[in-house]
C-alpha cells in the first residue's frame, strides 16, 4: 500500500462517478417508474404497487417467471455436471489434449444472437442438422415444450465450456501430493473425488454456480432469435416479457416493475448461496 | 500431476485411449455447429435442404463462395462491420481511462470508509444486475440527450455494462505486480501520477491487453441495448442479423454467412486471450 495520498480520489472518482450516472440513477429513475403508470402523450399516473399487483395476477407474467426458473434450474444444473465431467476427462494426459482444449474454448464469445440464428438452422425440422444427423422428426421448435428444451440446449452447449474451463483451471491447481496421500488410503476414484478433489474445489464450484445464475436469468437474445419467445409464449423468459412489455406496448411502467421483480429473484438467490458458502466455512 | 495418479492405478492403453476418444467426440460435438455454419455458407442456396446429414462438402455437394461474395458486398453489412468496429475500440478506450485509474487507486491506496473491499464489491455488484431493469430508464435517458441512434449513444452503454469488469480484473493485476519498484521511484521523486502512468500500466501491460479484448468481444456481442438504441445509421451487425430475418425471412445460407461474419472477431478473440479466459470470466477469483 502507497502512503494516503489526496489523489486517489482522484483515481477513483471518474469511475465511481459514471457508474453513479450510468447504474445507480438509472436505476433509481426504474424505481420510480414502476410505481407509475407511464403513457406517452399524457402526465404520469401515481399508482403506487400496482404494477407490482398486477404482475401477481397476469397469466404471463406467471408463465414467464415459470419458464426463466425452469431455463435457470436445468440449464445451470446441466452444465455445471458436464463442465465438472469433461474437465475431469481433460485432465487425464493425452495426444492433443491443447488442441481439443481450444476447440472447448469457441463457443464461450461466440455472439449470442448469431448463436441464435445458427440454432435455428440446425434445430430446423426438415433439413436441419440435428433430425437430420438422428433422422428423426422431432419439432424442436414448433412444440412449445421441445422449444423450451432447444433454448436450454443451446445455453448449455454456449455455456459448459465456461463451468469446464474454471474447474479444469482449479483441478490443475491441486498438488499431486494430495492424490498421492490418497493412494495410500483407497483405490475408489470416487472417493478420491468426493474427499480429496470436490472439497478442495469445492469454493470454485460456489463461485461458478453465483456466476451462471446470475447470467442465465438475463438471457434474452438466444430465445429473442431462435423461438422469438415462442410459439406463443412458451419460451418467452423474464427479460423478454419485460422487453416486450416495455418496447412493444410501451407500458414502461409495468416493464420497469417485471424487470425489478427479476432483479430481487436475483439478489434473493445469491444472498441465500452466499449465506450458504459462510456456513461451509464456519 | 493428478492425472499421473490416475494413470499408476490404471496402466491399461485402452482405457487411455478410450478416454481420448471420449475426449474428441466431446470436442467435437462443441464445434459442430461452426462446422456447420461453414458447411451450409458455401451450399447453393437449392441445396440448402436436400443435402442430408453431415453435409460435407465436396462429397455431398459442390461448395461455392457466391454467397459470401454477395453478403460481403451489401452496403449494409460493411456498415454495420464499421459501427461494430468503431464502438467496440472507443468502448474498450473508455472504459481503459476510465476504469485503470480506479483499478489502480482499490489496489494501492488503502480507503476507510467505505472500505477497498467494499468498493471493490460495489463495483462487482453492478454486474448481477440484470440489464433490462436499467433498459428503459436509460432509454429515456438517452432519448432526453438527443442521442437515440447515435454511436456516442451505444458507446456510453457498453462503457457503463464494462466498467465494473475493467475496474475489478486491473485491480487484481495491479496488486499482482511488485510495489517494490514504485517505492523506489517514489523515493527518486516521482510523484503517483508519474508512477501510475510510467511503471504500473506499462507492467501491467498484458493483462491490459487482455482486458481489451475481452471487452470489444463482450461489445461486439451486446444486443439488447443495441436493439433500443440504435437505428438506421448507427446499426451493428447483431442488429443488423435481426433485423434481416424480419424483412427478408430466414434465408439459411445467409444466415450461416452473417453468423459467421459476427462471430469470427469474438471467437478469435476467445482464442487469443486463452491464457487470461479464466481469469477474466470469474473476474480475478481463478487464475487460470
Amino acid at each position: 500500500m502507497h502512503q494516503d495520498n489526496r489523489i486517489k480520489f482522484m483515481f477513483l472518482l471518474p469511475a465511481a462517478l459514471w457508474v453513479l450516472g450510468f447504474t445507480i440513477f438509472p436505476l433509481i429513475y426504474g424505481l420510480r417508474l414502476s410505481l407509475f403508470n407511464v403513457k406517452i402523450g399524457s402526465p404520469d399516473e401515481f399508482i403506487g404497487l400496482g404494477n407490482f399487483l398486477h404482475f401477481f395476477k397476469d397469466p404471463y407474467a406467471l408463465n414467464s417467471t415459470i419458464i426463466t426458473i425452469i431455463f435457470v434450474v436445468c440449464g445451470v444444473t446441466v452444465e455445471m455436471i458436464l463442465g465438472m465431467l469433461f474437465a475431469l476427462l481433460f485432465n487425464r494426459p493425452m495426444p492433443g489434449r491443447g488442441v481439443l482444449r481450444t476447440l472447448m474454448t469457441m463457443p464461450l464469445f461466440a455472439t449470442p444472437i448469431a448463436v441464435g440464428f445458427l440454432f435455428f438452422t440446425i434445430f430446423y425440422e426438415e433439413g436441419g442438422l440435428v433430425n437430420g444427423i438422428l433422422h428423426l422428426k422431432i419439432p424442436w421448435l414448433s412444440n412449445p415444450h421441445w422449444a423450451l428444451v432447444s433454448v436450454i440446449a443451446v445455453d448449455i452447449w454456449q455455456w459448459t465450456p465456461f463451468c469446464f474451463l474454471v474447474f479444469l483451471a482449479s483441478l490443475q491447481g491441486i498438488p499431486d501430493d494430495y492424490y498421492d496421500a490418497a493412494a495410500i488410503e483407497t483405490k475408489s476414484q470416487w472417493q478420491i473425488f468426493r474427499y480429496i478433489t470436490f472439497p478442495v474445489i469445492q469454493p470454485t464450484i460456489i463461485l461458478v454456480l453465483l456466476l451462471r445464475i446470475t447470467e442465465a436469468f438475463k438471457v434474452f437474445d438466444i430465445p429473442y432469435t431462435l423461438t422469438t419467445g415462442g410459439p406463443g409464449t412458451a419460451t418467452q423468459v423474464l427479460t423478454m416479457f419485460a422487453y416486450r412489455v416495455g418496447f412493444r406496448f410501451f407500458n414502461f411502467g409495468y416493464s420497469s416493475a417485471i424487470s425489478f421483480i427479476l432483479f430481487i429473484i436475483v439478489m434473493v438467490i445469491i444472498m441465500t448461496l452466499f449465506k450458504r458458502i459462510r456456513q461451509t466455512y464456519q | 500431476m493428478a492425472m499421473s495418479f490416475v494413470g499408476r492405478i490404471k496402466r491399461r492403453k485402452i482405457s487411455l485411449w478410450g478416454y481420448f476418444i471420449l475426449a474428441l467426440v466431446v470436442a467435437g460435438i462443441t464445434f459442430l455447429p461452426f462446422y456447420w455454419a461453414i458447411s451450409l455458407s458455401i451450399r447453393n442456396p437449392i441445396e440448402a435442404f436436400t443435402v442430408a446429414g453431415l453435409a460435407v462438402p465436396f462429397v455431398q455437394y459442390k461448395p461455392t463462395l457466391n454467397n459470401w461474395k454477395t453478403e460481403l458486398a451489401t452496403g449494409e453489412t460493411q456498415k454495420a462491420l464499421f459501427n461494430s468496429t468503431i464502438i467496440a475500440v472507443c468502448t474498450a478506450l473508455a472504459v481503459l481511462v476510465l476504469g485503470t485509474p480506479a483499478a489502480y487507486a482499490i489496489a494501492r491506496f488503502r480507503f476507510k470508509r467505505p472500505t477497498n473491499q467494499d468498493i471493490t464489491v460495489w463495483f462487482l455488484s453492478q454486474r448481477v444486475l440484470p440489464p433490462i431493469a436499467t433498459a428503459i430508464p436509460f432509454f429515456l435517458i438517452i432519448r432526453f440527450l438527443g442521442l437515440l441512434d447515435t454511436r456516442t449513444a451505444l458507446i456510453m452503454v457498453n462503457t457503463t455494462f464494462n466498467l465494473p469488469f475493467v475496474v475489478v480484473i486491473m485491480r487484481q493485476a495491479f496488486i499482482d505486480l511488485p510495489i517494490e519498484l514504485e517505492e523506489a521511484a517514489l523515493v527518486d521523486g516521482a510523484n503517483y501520477l508519474r508512477i501510475f502512468w510510467k511503471i504500473s500500466l506499462r507492467l501491467a501491460a498484458p493483462s491490459l491487453a487482455a482486458a481489451v479484448l475481452i471487452i470489444v468481444a463482450f461489445t461486439w456481442n451486446e444486443f439488447l441495448f443495441a436493439l433500443m438504441i440504435s437505428g438506421v445509421k448507427t446499426t451493428v451487425i447483431p442488429v443488423l442479423m435481426a433485423g434481416a430475418v424480419d424483412t427478408r425471412g430466414i434465408q439459411f445460407w445467409f444466415v450461416a454467412v452473417r453468423t459467421l461474419i459476427a462471430m469470427s472477431p469474438p471467437v478469435l478473440i476467445a482464442l487469443l486471450a486463452q491464457r487470461y479466459m479464466v481469469r477474466g470470466l470469474t473476474f480475478g477469483a481463478v487464475k487460470g
